[in-house]
This record gives C-alpha cells, structure tokens and sequence, in this order.
C-alpha cells in the first residue's frame, strides 16, 4: 500500500531523480546503477528488503529490480509504475545480472559508463555490489566502463527536504508514544516478572497503533536491556532478551518506529528502585551530559570537536571512563543508518570526524554510558535536526533517568 | 498432420485458438509473445508470434527471422520447443534450467502464465511433424 506522500510529507521522488541525472551528466555517467538498500529507498519510496537493483538512465524514469516474489509488493508501495518495477527470477533471461545487463545493454548500444555503488560499510545491509556481481555485470555490458559513483547518491541524501523532516518528526512523535506506553505498563510494580523481550512488545504495539510499521532496526527491533545488560562495554545490548526485569537494576529501553520510510529512534533509561546513590550519581552525570550535548549541536561544528569538548566536561565531572567517545550516528531513510557525511574521513567508509555538520542535516544524537563493573549503563538517541544555531530534537520525551519504584 | 512451424500450421493454431479461447478464458488480456527458435533444422531462426487484444486471438504468425515486436519473447534452440510441443520436456523445467531464454516483465508473465499454458495445451492438440 502506498505511503500518502503528499502534504507535509510530501516527497519529490521525480525531482530527486533528476538530481541524481544532473548529477551523473557532470561525472559523465550514462547509466547509474544501484545496489544499496538506502539508495532504492530514498528514489523509490518504498522499502526492497530482498537483494535489489536500481537502474537510472541519463533522463527519465529509473526501473527496480528486485526478487520476483516481492515485486508486486513494491510496485504496490512505490511511486514507479507497472513498467519501472520488475521481479527477476532463477529463468532463462529473468536472473539479475541478464535481466540488468540487457537493460544496460540496450540503454547504451555503443558502451558507455555505468555508475555502480562499491565499498564496504559496518552496516550488513548496506547492499555495496559484491565481487560476482560486480564481475558477473562486467562480463554481461563488455562495451562498459564500471565506476564508483556512490558520492552521487551520499552527497544528494544528506540534507533533508522538508517532506522527508517532516516525516522523521512523526516517525519520532510515534516513538514517544511508544515510551508512553512502555511507562504505564512498567511503573507502580507493573515490570515484575516482565521480561526486555516483553517490553519490545508493549512498545512495538503501541507504535504500530501510533502509525508505525516496523520496529526497523536490523540490530534486533525494539533494543531492551535490563541489569548487567545496559552495562556491556561499547553498550550495545541487541536485541532484547528473556531476561527478566529486578529491582534494583537499570533498565535501557530503545525503541524504533517507521513512518514513510523515516526512522524513528529513541531511547528513555530507568532505575528499577530501589536506587543506590552510586546509581544515582551515574544517572546525574548521563542526563547532564546529554543535555550538554544536545544544546551544543549547531551548523559548524564536527563530531570530533564536539567528543572534545563533551569528554572534556566528563573528565572534569569524574566520569569519562564510562563515556563511549562517540555521539552520533548517520540517519536517512531506511537503509541509510550508519556514518555521518560522506565517504571522505581518513578511514573509508566510516564516518569523517572532522564533517562539517551543515543546516538540515538529521542525524541520530547517539551516546552510551557503560560501566561493566558495576552493571550498570544508559543510552541515549534521539534523531536531531541540524540548525543554524542548534538543534531540534525530535523525539519529545523528557530526558531524564527514571527511578521507578 | 500438419508440418511444425508451416503455414499450415499457422492456420491451424490460428482456427483452435478462435475456436477454444474465449476472451473471458484468456482473462480480457492485451498482450503478445514471441517465440524465436534458434538452430532450426536447416540453419537459421524462426518464430511463432501471438497476440491478443481485449482476450480476443488478434495475430497469429509464424516466419523465418525474428518477426514482430512483442511484450513477451522466448527464445531457444529449435529442439528444445519441439521436445516442449510434444511434450517430453515441461515448458517451465526449460525455463528454471535456462534452456529457453524469457525476456518481458517477469511480474506481469507471472500473471500470465495460466494463459500461457491454457495456449499451449490447445496448441499441443494439433497433429504435428517436427
């Protein structure tokens, strides 16, 4: 079912083509070919989980592909018609590469050069070409000359349109609701016996009845974590487990919600009472830091001047041995979820500490509190909106750490 | 007995065709399939087109080269049609195992390919000598 993509999310999917052909006409590309889950999701408004192929020729319509089984379904979600979306199957002629490379093939009769999307990312579904198939598309297209052409789509996708905010500011207010629910079901000894993959639930629900339709996540969905749990060195947790919630533990609740293809992501922390004041002073020092960070975002600075700054005021409060030195992390539409900016840091492929965040960009503010020894930890994310002289953070609900007794 | 591929052929499948396929059976479709046998007995290639508008039998042709535009082509050896029209080869193991080459819209074919089979076991009544 298609995404009602007019009003305030109102997305130009045909203008972001022809950025894209304007684009590939200054690197003199004749034919950009995409492979990555984040590129089919921001041209075709619609999600292609199955390995999936985007081709877009020097004007007009570009044409998915993706696995026969599933293309119904996306032609029904996405903006493309009958003729623009097409299933390949195991078949004479239908596998990918055959049914691509004609296509190619007969875009540019004489060989040209093709646009494809090649690197390596941290997120496993990334979608770069892999080797066979980058070897397989070069035996199929002799007469063409292959390019990395990836910056067309990264450079094109890192400030938001207003459609595309907007929607990340529902996708948020959806995850609030989330968190809603999540505190009635836990507070006045609601959580005893409750366990984090419960939890998940409980939000998942109330986001789907929110308008949410995927906890979208590929580190598990809803991430859960209870106890030693919230505590794990780096902080990650994922997915949640059957671990059940105790008293005296705290308790790490993030949560994610789709809204057209925007994601949702926020995270709220509790104390399950009764608290120590050694948990509480952990629980001081993770929401003032946060809020630190929060105020200083701003067009200008860079994920490495603001972990200076923000590590700095750690060390000065007694507690940069528990901050994971990273505040942030890449958003977009599905698929879109891992480094900031481009692909020009000094290590390929992950994020530029020395980015120059700019208006409009979304990011997910994205800090872990981790003290193994103590098993105990907190985590924080919210997507925020980059302004000229702060931030907007989207998801509302209120910062603090939560002692719930 | 009517020899594969012949005018006489062609006239026949035209006549089944009209006679067995209502436009309600054929679904109402507007559509058209090429096939181009490769490797014919004698050398070169040939093709046995269909069309049908409103799922009404429009064209039927048959002729040397590869004859018409069409929504749909299958293209393979000679043989491998001929093992299909008598039936000692499915049409759809042919296409899994690569042996006939389909080129169209895999998500409509899929739509069509009961109408497809509905065709061919009409076609696969007429008396035939490959």
């Amino acid at each position: 079912m298609k995404f009602e993509n007019k009003g305030i999310y109102y997305i130009d999917y045909p203008a972001r083509i022809k950025a894209v052909q304007a684009e590939m006409a200054k690197n003199n590309i004749d034919v950009y070919l995409g492979s990555r889950l984040r590129t089919t999701s921001w041209c075709t408004d619609a999600f292609f989980p199955w390995r999936s192929f985007i081709v877009i020729p020097s004007e007009g319509m570009p044409t998915a592909f993706t696995f026969v089984i599933d293309a119904a379904r996306a032609l029904d979600d996405s903006w493309l018609d009958e003729d623009h979306v097409m299933g390949f199957a195991p078949m004479g002629g239908q596998d990918q590469i055959t049914q691509i490379s004609d296509m190619i093939n007969e875009l540019l009769p004489n060989g040209g050069r093709v646009g494809v999307e090649a690197g390596m990312s941290n997120y496993l579904p990334e979608g770069y070409l892999t080797y066979y198939e980058y070897n397989a598309f070069k035996e199929a297209m002799p007469d063409c000359e292959f390019v990395n052409a990836h910056e067309i789509i990264d450079r094109l996708q890192m400030i938001k349109d207003i459609g595309t905010i907007n929607r990340f500011r529902e996708a948020s207010r959806i995850v609030d609701v989330g968190h809603e629910a999540v505190l009635a079901a836990i507070k006045d000894g609601g959580w005893k016996g409750m366990t984090e993959s419960e939890i998940a639930g409980i939000a998942a629900l109330a986001m789907r009845k929110a308008g949410s339709v995927w906890e979208w996540s590929f580190t598990g969905g809803n991430e859960i974590a209870c106890g030693y749990r919230t505590g794990l060195a780096g902080g990650a947790c994922t997915p949640a487990t059957c671990k059940e919630i105790m008293a005296g533990e705290p308790l790490m609740v993030d949560i994610h919600g789709l809204f057209g293809l925007a994601c949702g992501d926020h995270t709220h922390n509790y104390l399950i009472g009764p608290a120590t004041e050694r948990q509480l002073w952990h629980a001081k020092n993770f929401v003032d830091i946060v809020a630190l960070t929060l105020k200083t975002y701003r067009a200008g600075i860079s994920p490495s001047s603001l972990a200076e700054e923000m590590m700095a005021f750690a060390e000065e409060r007694g507690f940069s041995d528990f901050m994971v030195p990273g505040f942030e992390h890449g958003i977009g539409m599905l698929g879109d979820e891992w480094r900031i900016g481009r692909h020009d840091g000094p290590f390929p492929y992950w994020t530029d500490p020395d980015h120059c965040y700019a208006e409009n960009e979304v990011l997910i503010c994205a800090m872990q509190y981790a003290c193994p020894e103590e098993d105990i930890g907190f985590r924080y994310e919210n997507p925020i909106l980059i302004t000229k002289d702060g931030c907007e953070y989207m998801s509302k609900f209120p910062l603090a750490v939560e002692v719930i007794n | 007995m009517v020899k594969y591929l012949s005018n006489e052929w062609q006239a026949e499948v035209d006549k089944q065709l009209r006679a067995h396929l209502s436009p309600e059976k054929m679904n109402n479709i507007t559509s058209s399939m090429n096939n181009r046998y490769l490797n014919c007995p004698g050398g070169g290639s040939k093709f046995f087109f269909v069309s049908f508008a409103d799922g009404k039998v429009d064209k039927v042709l048959v002729g040397e080269g590869e004859g018409p535009k069409a929504e749909f082509y299958i293209s393979g050896d000679y043989e491998i049609f001929a093992k299909i029209s008598r039936a000692e080869l499915g049409s759809q193991k042919a296409l899994m195992g690569g042996m006939l080459k389909l080129k169209g819209n895999m998500v409509k074919a899929l739509k069509l390919a009961s109408l497809s089979d509905r065709l061919n076991k009409i076609i696969a009544t007429i008396e035939t000598e490959f």
